[in-house]
């Protein structure tokens, strides 16, 4: 038995020393889940901000006014001064990592905050026990099914309303910042330290504190179950910007007010715009999801049905009369496509066809492309990957926040005016679906709950490269292969014929052109 | 949609039920210079799943079934050291839905396995082995269409200690506890929420696994059969949301039932038939699955004639 012994003790000192090798190399295994973003250092103060054209706001002074600082030289301000020496003292690596997460720029952040929030809350409803879905509710946002479901309409409209506040109201505080002309904390003492990039812009009100108040008054609307987190992310925002020296309490004070007063205008019960843009009748009503199906009928058309089982009611059907941000209600439907191939004619046999071909015939590289844009249940939607896709852009650009605020606000509108559009032809044509028509059809990826024409992911991507295209004319080439790269992955996917794509990829180039136009004369050059 | 449902299937399949019976976790030695080689066939299917811990089914995959053919070779460099290999072939499907079948080589695993102790113990033997394993995918097939993927693409590498005791009327029970070391994967895609957290990356951490299991059986007069228990935990990973996808590296956990028969035919030397079939009792984050195998091995003597 000494022997027996010796080789179990032995052998597990073998395994043991196997064993804590391995866990050594497994220790490499760490994934980086924040995209690495730089410093940022700001190539412009962009001085006149506050001279570029509003989307929402009108007037910085009456509708969000900001009172004057005290003087640096006031006791109130001396206090506020020893207020961040002090803090400054002992800071302790929790706060360190704080402010150099915030250092990359707030509005970066808080897009990348968002995209996580649109994929958190990206789940449909799952069926009852009866086999009918209960509707999300805003009032239930805990509940079976969550609210919300931040489908790609949906979050297309969340970027948009988040980047188009955070613009106007940084564009207000820099009519404010240089109104009053107070400088950063370091800037007045100089035993102040500067933990992140120093600058000639003055603090009042503070930019980090404005972004926080605005965006996390929008947030807490759109995603009203993500409270605790938003409220502890704003306001470690705000921690970070006075921890680094670079704004007081009332420079944050002040910022956070004027943040929230700007969100106050979109969110105003009745009368903002976020209230009054027709979101709240976009799910529609049994009764009108039937007159699309007689409407698709009377015409002579196959109408589309639900290819989920249970069956499911159509996404979203009224969001292509939501408001749009860079075009009238008359436009919309002036751009919308010619009508789609007639589901009896022979032309439509030949798409079915293709669409068949590509079923058939999957190949690992063909595939590849259609997950890598699939963007379905559980991710940032298509309008967040070219969220993602920017971002990489705009931070190469060392953009100040207010320029950075502009490129994620015109992309985000060009990207709802998309969604608009392409809803509105969708469930104007209320065209089925290539596995409708036959049922052979098998699919890469999951098929989305609504109409076949136009293709969506199309629309979306080309908006957000025609306007990314102007933003960054150099990289014009990469981003409308990138847009097409992700239209033809939904035919390769065979949830959507070769038209659907080739329509939608024209109808988005023409919607990002309005958000383009708007772009070229809103007096803050390109 | 559901993809991971079927890779998970998959490896408790090939990891834990019929590979049982083959070498990796039981208490059997290939003699020396002996090779034993065949194919395994065996389908697993599900129609219950576990969303996070919530049992459920879902309409828009229905059935879903894994099909495999694994070729499976074991020789005996000595009577106390042998190496085994396998490679499955491997066919998804579901039987609702639109959602395309997915098929293909899935992952080679080379493994050796040495019997460093065997001696009497009150009425019968007592053996124990120590069994290491590498697994890695033979081919690009993708992780990330679960459950429809055929395999989760991690390499792997196994450790496990067996131990088998053996009374001379025939009557056994084997005991084992595996850990398995995952590779990270990489997907097609440039972002993924899981876990509660959206991670800006391709690339996947994989947690990793514990299995342990338990078998009585007879084994006497070239018969074989055993019933066991296996218990697989993955030691980490997010669950399925509700009416989430599955995704790849999601806790999944399961316990199952299964009963092994392995017969030689008596006229013809060398060559076995293999039998069995097993159940899913518990599990979280995968089917709540049944499965049946069977397969034909023999067994060649490269050895001078020993008996």
């Amino acid at each position: 038995m000494k022997t027996f012994y010796s080789k179990i003790v032995s052998l597990f000192l073998v395994f043991s020393v196997i064993g804590i090798t391995l866990g050594v190399q497994s220790c490499d295994k760490e994934v980086e889940t924040k995209e690495a973003l730089g410093v940022l250092t700001p190539a412009s103060l962009d001085q006149t901000a506050s001279t570029w054209k509003p989307i929402i706001l009108t007037n910085y002074s009456t509708q969000v006014p900001v009172a004057a600082p005290a003087a640096t030289t006031s006791a109130a301000y001396l206090a506020e001064i020893a207020v961040i020496k002090d803090a400054q003292s002992k800071l302790t690596s929790s706060q360190r990592s704080s402010i150099e997460y915030w250092s990359a720029g707030g509005v970066l952040r808080w897009n990348q905050i968002l995209r996580g929030l649109v994929a958190k809350y990206n789940l449909p409803p799952a069926p009852k026990a009866d086999g009918t879905y209960a509707t999300p509710d805003a009032e239930n946002p805990f509940g079976d099914p969550a609210f919300p479901f931040s489908n790609p309409p949906y979050a297309a409209r969340a970027y948009s309303y988040v980047s188009v506040a955070q613009y106007d109201a940084l564009k207000a505080a820099w009519f404010y910042k240089f109104q009053y002309n107070r400088p950063s904390p370091y800037k007045v003492d100089s035993s102040v330290e500067s933990l992140m990039p120093k600058s000639d812009l003055p603090a009042y009100p503070s930019e980090d504190a404005v972004l926080s108040g605005v965006t996390a008054e929008m947030l807490k609307v759109l995603f009203p179950a993500a409270l605790e987190e938003i409220t502890l992310r704003a306001a470690d925002q705000r921690n970070a910007a006075l921890w680094s020296g670079k704004a007081t309490a009332s420079d944050i004070s002040t910022g956070l007010a004027l943040g929230k007063s700007v969100a106050a205008i979109i969110l105003a019960p009745g009368t903002g715009r976020f209230r009054t843009d027709g979101m709240a009748n976009a799910v529609g009503t049994p009764a009108q999801w039937q007159a699309l199906a007689d409407g698709a009928t009377a015409r002579g058309e196959i109408p589309w049905i639900s290819l989920d089982n249970p069956s499911r009611p159509p996404m979203l059907p009224n969001f292509g009369k939501v408001k749009a941000w860079n075009m009238t209600p008359a436009q919309i439907t002036s751009e919308r496509p010619l009508p789609p191939t007639p589901t009896a004619s022979s032309e439509m046999t030949k798409e079915v066809e293709e669409v068949k071909y590509y079923s058939e015939n999957s190949t690992r590289e063909r595939l590849a492309i259609v997950h890598k844009w699939a963007d379905g249940a559980g991710t940032y939607t298509p309008p967040g990957h070219w969220n993602d896709i920017a971002e990489e852009y705009i931070a190469a650009e060392n953009y100040s926040e207010v320029r950075a605020a502009r490129a994620f606000a015109l992309l985000n509108m060009a990207i709802h005016d998309a969604g608009v559009g392409c809803w509105e032809t969708k469930y104007f044509y209320f065209n089925p679906r290539p596995s409708q028509l036959d049922q052979s059809i098998r699919t890469g990826t999951g098929i989305p709950n609504f109409p076949a024409y136009t293709s969506g992911h199309s629309t979306f991507s080309a908006s957000a490269a025609t306007i990314l295209s102007y933003l960054f004319p150099s990289d014009a080439q990469y981003f409308n292969e990138a847009a097409s790269e992700a239209s033809m992955s939904r035919l390769y996917g065979a949830i959507h014929y070769r038209s659907d794509c080739e329509k939608g990829i024209a109808h988005g180039n023409k919607i990002g052109g309005y958000t383009v136009t708007f772009a070229a004369n809103d007096g803050a050059g390109n | 949609m559901m993809k991971k449902f079927t890779f998970l299937i998959t490896i408790i399949t090939l990891s834990a039920g019929f590979l049982r019976a083959q070498t990796f976790t039981d208490g059997l030695m290939m003699p020396k210079r002996d090779l034993c080689t065949g194919f395994i066939y065996s389908n697993d299917s599900w129609k219950n799943y576990w969303e996070g811990t919530l049992n459920r089914e879902n309409g828009n995959i229905g059935t879903v079934s894994t099909k495999s053919v694994a070729w499976m070779g074991t020789y005996g460099i000595t009577d106390k050291f042998n190496v085994i290999a396998v490679l499955p072939y491997v066919w998804t499907h579901a039987s609702q839905g639109t959602l395309q079948d997915m098929k293909g080589i899935q992952d080679l695993t080379i493994g050796a396995k040495y019997n460093f102790l065997k001696q009497a113990i009150g009425a019968g033997d007592l053996s124990t082995f120590l069994v290491g394993s590498y697994s890695t995918p033979l081919s690009d097939y993708t992780p990330d269409y679960l459950p429809l993927s055929i395999g989760l693409a991690a390499q792997k590498l196994t450790g496990r200690f067996t131990t088998h005791y053996k009374l001379s009327k025939g009557w056994y029970a084997t005991g084992n506890i595996g850990y398995t070391w995952r590779g990270n994967v990489t997907l097609d895609r440039p972002a993924y929420y899981t876990d509660g957290q959206l991670t800006m990356s391709n690339e996947v951490w994989m947690p990793n696994v514990l299995d342990y299991s338990f078998n009585v059986g007879y084994i006497k007069h070239g018969l074989q059969a055993f019933i066991g228990y296996t218990q697989q935990n993955t030691l980490g990973g997010g669950d399925i949301r509700r009416q989430d996808m599955p995704f790849v590296s999601n806790r999944m956990n399961f316990s199952k039932i299964d009963a092994t028969f392995k017969y030689f035919i008596p006229k013809i030397n060398s060559l076995a038939v293999w039998a069995g079939l097993g159940y899913t009792v518990t599990g979280r984050n995968t089917g709540q699955s049944t499965y049946y195998m069977g397969g034909m091995l023999y067994t060649l003597h490269f050895g001078k004639t020993a008996n």
